[in-house]
Order: C-alpha cells, then structure tokens, then sequence
C-alpha cells in the first residue's frame, strides 16, 4: 500500500484523445482525498471510493475543483486549479487523486488525471483542511507540458 | 509531463478552529504575486513591496468579509430565536 505521486499513464492517452478540457467552466474535475492504506500511482486509471477518507464535512467524491484555463509561458503550457477546503472538518488524509467527471468524447466519470502524495497523514480536527497548489507559472504549475 | 515524487502541493490544517485571516490572505497573496528569482533587484524589490500593500489590503478585506459574515449569521440565529447562540456569534 501507497500513494506514489505521478500523472497517470491513462490520463495522457486520453489528452491525446482530446477527452479533456481545462478551460475554466469546462469540465468538471473533483479532487478525491485518499488515507495511507489506499495504493494509488501512475497506473490508477479511476476515481474509486476504495481507501477513500470518511470523516465530518467529507462527501465520497471529494470536492469540485475549480480550473484556471491554460495558458503559456515561453514554451510550457500549463494550468492551475484554485485552492480546495474542507471546511469544520474532521480529516485525516495522505494523498489524493484529481479526476475528471465529464471526459469529453469518453463514456467514463471518473478519469484519474494526477495522484497526489501529501508525504505524510495531514489531519484536520474540527477545523479546516486546506489543498494549496503550487505556483501557476511554467516551472511550478501542478500541470505543464513543457 | 511528470510531477516529482515529492510532495508539490501544500496541505494546510486546523483543530478546533478555522483558517485565520493572516493564513488566508498569506495563501492569496503567494497566488496572486509571483516574484521570480531571476528577476532585476530593482523589480523584485518594487514587486515585494506592492506584494506588502497587498497583503495588508487583503487582510482587511478579509477581516471585513468575516464580520459580515457573522453578522448575516448573528441574524439567522436571532430570527430562529437562539439568543444566546446569537450573542457568542457576535462576541466572537
């Protein structure tokens, strides 16, 4: 069991399929929030509720994201998603999974697009749990392609 | 297209409170100005002070934001007749 941070494999087949879409009011991505017994990795394929966190304020799914539409600098596209709380929360997580649910030209909802190690157990005790992404620029972005 | 193995997001947690307005206007400011490393001396020294004016704005909006918010909350709970309630609101 563990979370290895990556961009899953079946995610770059699929933005070559054109199955996604970041423009902001585009397609609706979640963010799913996963506890250190779950195994997930560059081969996760799909949201599953599997070792997903169960806590106060968490619904199964996770939380919508909000997406910056891509934009360049130099040669490196990039985009960005707006920072996520749970808020009066009960949380303990150690990773997660940024999926899609609505894959443009796909039949599935639940495409995995990244995995996420947080490094550790981050737990939030009636209080807030915050995800902040990294800086949007094209040598930070959670997303690029350089 | 990769991301390294090492953490590259930032997770951030409270007990038994929520986020501050100094923890969310910090978080804001560090989205809104990037200053990069290469940058000239004089234009990174011009960017850190605008990011300063920034964040002192932002703190007082924010505070602003807050108290509505626990006035619009002070209200529902006096319309509902939670007296009491209402009043911890409001001392908060």
């Amino acid at each position: 069991m563990a979370i290895t941070q990556a961009i899953c494999t079946s995610f770059k087949v699929e933005l070559m399929g054109g199955q996604h879409d970041f423009r902001t009011g585009a397609d609706a991505m979640k963010v799913a929030l996963y506890t250190s017994s779950a195994t997930l990795g560059p081969t996760t394929t799909d949201y599953s509720a599997t070792n997903e966190v169960a806590g106060t304020a968490y619904v199964a799914g996770g939380a919508a994201l909000t997406q910056v539409t891509p934009i360049s600098s130099g040669t490196t596209a990039f985009t960005d998603f707006a920072d996520v709380t749970w808020a009066a929360s009960t949380i303990t997580a150690r990773g997660a999974i940024i999926y899609n649910t609505e894959t443009d030209g796909g039949s599935g909802t639940t495409e995995a697009i990244a995995v996420l190690d947080f490094g550790g157990d981050k737990i939030s005790t009636a209080g807030d749990f915050t995800i902040t992404f990294p800086a949007a620029d094209a040598s930070n972005a959670i997303l690029r392609i350089a | 297209m990769e991301l390294p193995k090492t953490p590259i997001v930032k997770v951030m947690t409270t007990s038994g409170r929520g986020a501050t307005v100094d923890e969310i206007a910090d978080r804001c400011v560090k989205n809104m100005i990037h200053i990069a490393d290469s940058a000239h001396p004089e234009v990174s020294r011009q960017a850190r002070e605008f990011e300063k004016q920034i964040l002192a704005m932002l703190k007082v909006y924010l505070t602003q934001a807050a108290a509505g918010e626990r006035t619009t909350i002070y209200n529902v709970l006096l319309n509902a007749g939670q007296h009491e309630l209402a009043e911890m609101i409001r001392k908060l």
